[in-house]
């Protein structure tokens, strides 16, 4: 079969600006909001404690917030939130010269396999990251940035640090999902070494259980500091 | 021949002398007596070379004929080879010898060296048949001696008689070779043979001369068939030995396939000529898959002569075709290309056996799956190895890129052959030679990165200790002396030229070597569109010719059809390096450096067992030329614990070299089972013998009476 | 059945076992010194499951499970009392309990007598002393030891010239999961292979004990994420045959509905994996655009990519219209059909056909001794399907058939998922039309007494058998998830020996395994 002939018969699959500007809840599943509400009982629902109650806001640690629904299912007037605009800088992007072109090294740190995933999925023609200058590179001493999954376990520690002192400055470690930002669901386990940022410093953060590939490759534009060319509205 | 009879003079002084020093002074004054024999041979070979070739007219054997000495130019170019070997070879034994002195008496081993080296001298300027014998019979014994010097070895006492028995079997052969040029000629005597070969043309006895001579010669040059001997003898040799033994005695069998074929009994037909070149390219192709393949360090150098010694014959061959065919220009060339190689073997592998002594000495191993790491724990010998590895994997600037080079180009010349059957051979055999010279780009990449680069192999290699000045100093005249080679070869093409046209029949040194780009020799377009370029430059400064190879076919459409600078190369090569050597400074000048370890897929710390071995190295080339080097495939055995549990997984790898496969194991089971049914008639009965004898009594007479008349 | 007489033979020879019929199982407690003759009596007819550990209620300790179960048979369960801490190992016998005996001796610090490769297993010497036992601990005890730099241990078999080890990870590849392989090898060929696997070992069955129930899914959903639903319907079956609260008929149909679409979904993303890892772009990249559509169309139907939240104990936290129902089948069938026409074309291209056949090959007495699961398990030939053989939710009342093939190669295990692809959309059309609309989504659960039980569900790698016991709160006491990954990545070193280098990752690729479900 010519593939390539296949390839071109096939329309056009990659998410068009449209789409990306109000994205349909199969594209991201959306996240609790802060609330104005009233309820004792509602930091008891959350089962990772992200929920907390201050002067009647309920406002939520995305940190924590593994959007397992509960406060929404349970308590109805919790808000909800569309959007993917989540990443969350901690320190400043990458300087010009990497406008164009980023090596990403992902590290799994103990990953479900979700986050992985979508990270995975940025490749798929639908997100197609190569439109961006972006790649995923197998050698730590290409890269730019790492994008770190899971909750860094006892085992991989060592490894995430040799991974990061092989990268070359200037970088950017990305630390994506719940489980990497505060340890998530597996916080309490005693093979779990800490989130990410107590092994490595952190500059990028993307909540989200598992952050869908728009909110990640949200958080590269962010690093290469391109996003605002793009016309999509500011998170 | 002043300079020859100083040489006897001091090798002679030297084995009676360390028979009067005392213990500790004896491999010194060997030493030094050796190295100031080698400088008087140096100078009576080139005094032969350049100036005036001499011979001496010994006594006279009566009912045979005249004994003669002499240094004639073939005999002097082999003698200025053998001289550029003996004398780092001299400064270098000091320090090797001092492992083996607890073991054995080293005053023997400087009267084995001092009489080896009279005797290989000998062999070449021996100019009759009988005297030429008799010193080729002292030079196979002494190199028995010296392969076999350690000889509480039970192995290496056995590895030399291989290596006696080859010799022997060999003389032999040679002497079928010898006895048809005698009776053709009716004289014993060099130069008598050579002037009866004028007007002798007898096809058959020709075929017969270069058939015995080659093959006969050919086991003392490692050519195919009867080369496994080689690979057996250097590991058993002392690395001294070892570099003798490929830098030298090999040359003597060249020497004597040059001094019958192309001198006394000139080849007259093409297809004699096509004979050496398929030989030589299968010796060639065969000795680079082993030496690829093979991973203990000196046998695998020895592999590699085996190689180096078929590229020579080939160019040799290529020599003989043209000039049977009457090209004398190509003849030229190929045997510019047959002299250089013979030239620069010799010089490297010496080089490089001693780098593997020096190996030897310093980490106490030559198995390279054992060995790593040693670039940083001796660094002069990896840098002086690192310069024979590139020159005989014949990589500019060093002296094996002429060579190999010019052996090429010159069997690509094959077009001017009439017949298609000569092309094919021809053709063939430079595909040979070029795949020959990428594997051994492979092999010598192999044999530098497994033995000097990563880490250590084994605790041995890990504390290694570099060599004292003695070896130092050899190892790195050596390279230097290959490295001149490589950048000033029209120098060098210059001086081997007046030999190179005895062997080809004519041709000048102006077919090759223009002097720079005069309009003369060039045409007019060509030579207006390289001045520009600078290649005038130096013109009026250097002396000699120009400093470009470059052929034009001959006739009036002439046109150049190949052409090439090493010397422009080299300067341009170190400019180049300058130049990157400084941008590389000033870039980095305003730039933080950050040394990091290597990325090892997140592991802080591999173990050696991660390491790349040799045999991993060449494995897929054992997996691509199994059908050669391992027809069998390796047994594998399974052990088991509780029937699931693996616990060990054996392979067991049988290897046998392919001439002895082929040919010398089913001979001698052959010569065996023959011996077997002999012996069976052999009762020592008296009256079975008087049967025998009976019946051969009738059997002749009966002939006799039937047939004769 | 065979069953029977195995009880029986059983208890005509030693009359002193105690036999105990529990809520869905036989418990057949024995002294340690019987074990290996009770288990080679069950491993001809019998499947292995695992070893569930459950507390002792008497004594404060732990005690094993050897858990098995039959076609269309009962489950049973051995239980051994290992007071001493010590119990023969079964390995020999049956070589499917081999890294199960690994991961208890690592955890629980059970001897094993018998078993040659104790140690250095689930917790990393370089980290963990010998001795550790986390699960007998409270984890606030549990601390790894400072690490000092040194030489990583390679296990070392082959004893032939020149031999070395190439070691791949634990990170490699583009965005491969951490895990080590060392390959033994004398250059070209993979003489030998040893996976060193739990880099990312989470103790997700350490982190199960004293969680509630909701929690708990949300826990073992995140073992694996790819087939989340399945793991979370595993816990949720053994949690819910503890409180004994049937699930309302509506909610077992729409389970089997979201399981069968998540194999669909997980399977199309090995065949990505295997068509990337044969240098195939194009069908590589339609098929990853393939699973992102169904990604989207779980994220809009079931609020969740990965279906993470739908489990819910006594039933699912959705609902959906009959419209709905059909709009998800639809869009899957279009999904189906174009990862089909893909597929058959590749059957016609030899440049995958050459990289796939007879590479890889695992054949059928291997796949037994290993106790492989899943479509790896069906493409050599070995016809286990917990669906068929367990009919757990409304399998019952599906009609199905199960594809098998014979050679074991790559590409059995490529036609295999192809196949399932088709059987699963089959079983999902036959679901709408058996929906009753009326039945509520969920039935409250409370579980009120202790107890053991068991979850299992083919999930689409595999069998997943979920051990939970609990306590008289209702929360989780103890808890063992034998997962698809940790039968089959045992097997996996088998079928790469022999095989060169550049196969290793189209064979990995074939097996679709997932480092996270072996790791949990």
């Amino acid at each position: 079969m010519l593939w390539f002939r296949e390839g071109l018969y096939q329309s056009l699959k990659t998410l068009t600006p449209q789409e990306e500007f109000s994205p349909s809840p199969g594209l991201t599943p959306g996240r609790p909001a802060p609330t104005a509400m009233e309820d004792a009982a509602l930091g008891a629902i959350c089962p990772t404690h992200a929920l907390q109650e201050q002067e009647r806001l309920v406002e939520i640690d995305y940190a924590r917030c593994i959007q397992c629904h509960f406060c929404h299912q349970r308590t109805p007037g919790m808000n909800w939130e569309a959007g993917y605009h989540w990443a969350e800088m901690k320190s400043p992007g990458l300087p010009a010269p990497f406008r164009h072109s980023l090596q990403v090294r992902v590290i799994d740190a103990g990953d479900c396999g979700a986050c992985l995933n979508e990270i995975h999925q940025l490749a798929s023609p639908v997100y197609s990251l190569h439109r961006f200058g972006i790649s995923f590179t197998p050698a730590p001493r290409d890269a730019d940035v790492l994008m770190v999954t899971g909750p860094v376990t006892v085992s991989i520690k060592e490894a995430l640090e040799e991974a990061f002192g092989a990268v070359p400055e200037p970088k950017r470690v990305m630390a994506i999902g719940t489980c990497a930002l505060s340890g998530g669901i597996f916080a309490s386990s005693f093979a779990v070494a800490g989130p990410v940022d107590q092994v490595i410093p952190v500059d990028i953060e993307i909540p989200g259980c598992p952050p869908p590939p728009l909110a990640i490759l949200d958080g590269c534009r962010l690093i290469m500091g391109v996003r605002s060319k793009y016309p999509i509205k500011e998170g | 021949m002043v300079g020859f009879l100083i040489f006897l003079v001091l090798s002679i002084m030297a084995c009676v002398l360390v028979f009067v020093v005392p213990n500790g002074w004896v491999t010194h004054v060997s030493s030094m007596m050796g190295s100031l024999a080698a400088i008087a041979l140096l100078y009576s070979a080139i005094a032969s070379l350049f100036f005036r070739s001499w011979f001496l007219n010994l006594w006279r054997l009566r009912g045979w004929g005249q004994l003669v000495m002499g240094e004639p130019h073939l005999s002097a170019f082999f003698v200025m080879v053998t001289g550029l070997v003996f004398l780092p070879v001299s400064w270098y034994s000091p320090e090797y010898l001092r492992r083996l002195q607890h073991h054995y008496n080293l005053r023997y081993f400087a009267v084995i060296y001092h009489s080896l080296t009279i005797a290989i001298i000998l062999t070449f300027l021996a100019q009759d048949v009988v005297s030429f014998l008799l010193v080729w019979e002292i030079m196979s014994i002494s190199s028995y001696l010296a392969v076999n010097f350690e000889h509480l070895d039970e192995r290496h006492t056995h590895e030399g008689y291989i290596m006696l028995g080859a010799s022997e079997a060999g003389f032999l052969v040679i002497l079928g070779g010898w006895l048809p040029l005698i009776a053709a000629s009716h004289s014993i005597d060099f130069s008598a043979i050579q002037a009866a070969s004028l007007h002798y043309l007898a096809p058959r006895l020709g075929w017969v001369v270069m058939l015995c001579s080659f093959f006969g010669f050919g086991v003392k040059a490692g050519l195919f068939p009867s080369m496994s001997w080689l690979p057996r003898a250097h590991p058993a040799a002392p690395a001294i030995f070892s570099a003798l033994l490929s830098g030298v005695i090999l040359n003597l069998g060249i020497y004597g396939i040059i001094e019958i074929n192309g001198v006394l009994w000139p080849i007259h037909q093409p297809s004699q000529g096509l004979v050496i070149i398929a030989v030589g390219s299968v010796t060639a192709l065969i000795g680079i898959l082993y030496a690829t393949t093979e991973n203990h360090l000196k046998r695998m150098l020895a592999h590699s002569s085996i190689e180096n010694m078929g590229l020579i014959a080939v160019a040799l061959g290529a020599a003989f075709t043209f000039r049977a065919a009457h090209f004398p220009d190509l003849a030229w060339i190929a045997g510019i290309a047959a002299l250089y190689q013979i030239l620069n073997h010799s010089l490297y592998k010496s080089l490089l056996f001693l780098g593997a002594g020096a190996i030897d000495l310093g980490a106490g191993d030559l198995e390279m799956d054992h060995l790593g790491g040693l670039g940083r724990r001796m660094p002069w010998t990896a840098l002086v190895m690192l310069a024979g590895v590139m020159a005989i994997s014949a990589l500019p600037p060093f002296n094996g890129f002429i060579s190999e080079w010019l052996i090429i180009q010159s069997l690509l010349r094959s077009v001017v052959l009439k017949l298609p059957i000569y092309q094919v051979i021809f053709a063939l055999s430079g595909v040979i030679v070029a795949l020959t010279a990428g594997l051994a780009a492979t092999a010598f990449i192999k044999l530098y990165g497994m033995v000097f680069l990563g880490r250590g192999r084994s605790h041995a290699s890990q504390n290694a200790k570099e060599v004292g000045l003695g070896p130092k100093g050899a190892m790195g005249a050596l390279a230097v002396i290959c490295l001149i080679l490589g950048v000033t070869p029209t120098y060098i093409v210059r001086a081997l030229s007046p030999l190179a046209a005895k062997l080809g029949g004519g041709g000048t040194l102006r077919g090759l070597v223009p002097s720079f780009f005069s309009p003369q020799q060039l045409p007019l377009a060509l030579s207006q569109a390289f001045k520009p370029l600078g290649a005038e430059t130096g013109r009026h400064l250097l002396p000699g010719p120009g400093l470009v190879f470059l052929y034009q076919s001959p006739g009036p459409s002439s046109h150049v059809v190949f052409a090439s600078s090493p010397s422009y190369l080299a300067i341009a090569m170190v400019a180049f390096l300058g130049l990157l050597y400084l941008m590389v400074k000033v870039l980095k000048r305003h730039r933080k450096v950050v040394h990091n370890e290597p990325w090892q897929g997140g592991v802080r710390q591999l173990p050696v067992d991660a390491h790349y071995t040799a045999t991993g190295f060449s494995n897929p080339i054992v997996v691509t030329f199994r059908a050669i080097l391992r027809p069998s495939q390796p047994a594998e055995q399974e052990k088991f614990l509780a029937s699931h549990f693996h616990t060990a997984v054996r392979r067991d790898v049988r290897e046998s070299y392919v001439m002895d496969r082929l040919v010398f194991y089913p001979a001698s089971k052959a010569v065996v089972r023959i011996s077997g049914v002999l012996a069976r008639i052999h009762h020592g009965k008296i009256n079975v013998y008087i049967v025998y004898a009976f019946v051969t009594l009738l059997v002749v007479v009966s002939l006799s009476l039937w047939v004769l008349p | 059945m065979n069953y029977e007489n195995w009880l029986k033979n059983i208890l005509d020879r030693h009359s002193a076992i105690p036999v105990t019929i529990e809520r869905d199982w036989i418990r057949v407690t024995v002294s340690p010194n019987l074990l290996p003759e009770l288990v080679g009596a069950l491993t001809h007819d019998w499947i292995f499951a695992g070893i569930v550990p459950e507390n002792d209620p008497g004594i404060q300790a732990v005690r094993l499970l050897y858990v098995f179960y039959a076609q269309h048979g009962p489950w049973v369960g051995i239980e051994v009392s290992n007071h001493d801490q010590s119990v023969p190992t079964v390995s020999a016998l049956l070589f499917a309990a081999d890294w199960q005996e690994r991961e208890m001796e690592d955890l629980f610090d059970v001897h094993f007598e018998g078993h040659p490769q104790l140690g250095d297993f689930v917790l990393h010497d370089d980290h963990w002393p010998e001795g550790t036992a986390p699960m007998r601990r409270h984890s606030w005890e549990i601390h790894p030891k400072a690490t000092e730099p040194q030489d990583l241990s390679m296990p070392r078999i082959v004893e032939a010239p020149g031999s070395f080890v190439m070691p791949v990870g634990p990170v490699y590849s583009g965005t491969a999961e951490s895990i080590q392989f060392h390959l033994e090898t004398v250059g070209e060929e993979i003489v030998f292979a040893h996976i060193r696997p739990f880099y990312k070992y989470r103790a997700v069955e350490k982190i199960l004990e004293g969680q509630e129930p909701s929690v708990a899914l949300l826990i073992a959903e995140r073992i694996d994420g790819l087939t989340a639903f399945a793991h979370s319907l595993a816990l949720a079956q053994a949690l819910e045959t503890l409180a004994d609260t049937p699930v309302p008929p509506r909610a077992k149909l729409l389970r089997v509905f979201w399981a069968e679409f998540e194999r669909i979904r997980s399977h199309i993303h090995v065949l990505a994996g295997i068509l990337e890892s044969t240098g195939l772009s194009v069908p590589a990249n339609l098929m990853q655009a393939l699973e992102e559509n169904l990604l989207q169309v779980s994220g809009v139907s079931a609020g969740h990519r990965y279906l993470f939240g739908l489990n819910k104990l006594g039933g699912l936290s959705r609902d959906w219209s009959h419209a709905e129902i059909q709009t998800i089948v639809h869009q899957l069938g279009t999904v189906v059909q174009q990862s089909q026409r893909i597929s058959d074309a590749l059957a016609f291209d030899n440049s995958f056909l050459d990289r796939l056949e007879s590479v890889g090959v695992l054949n059928r007495d291997l796949a037994i001794s290993h106790g492989l699961v899943g479509p790896v398990a069906r493409a050599s030939g070995v016809n286990r399907d917990l669906r068929a053989w367990q009919e757990y939710a409304a399998y019952d009342q599906i009609t199905f058939g199960i594809p098998v093939q014979s050679e074991g190669d790559g590409y059995a295990r490529f036609r295999q998922l192809c196949q399932e692809i088709d059987q699963s959309y089959g079983i999902i059309q036959q679901i709408p039309p058996l929906l009753s609309p009326e039945t509520p989504m969920a039935s409250g659960v409370r579980i009120t007494e202790t107890g053991t039980a068991f979850g299992y569900v083919e999930s689409p790698s595999g069998a997943i058998i979920c051990g939970v016991s609990v306590n008289g709160q209702g929360m989780i006491e103890r808890s063992r998830v034998v997962t698809p990954g940790l039968v089959n990545w045992h097997a996996f070193p088998q079928a790469v020996r022999h095989f060169a280098f550049q196969d290793f990752p189209i064979i990995l690729a074939t097996f679709g395994l997932s480092v996270a479900d072996l790791d949990r």
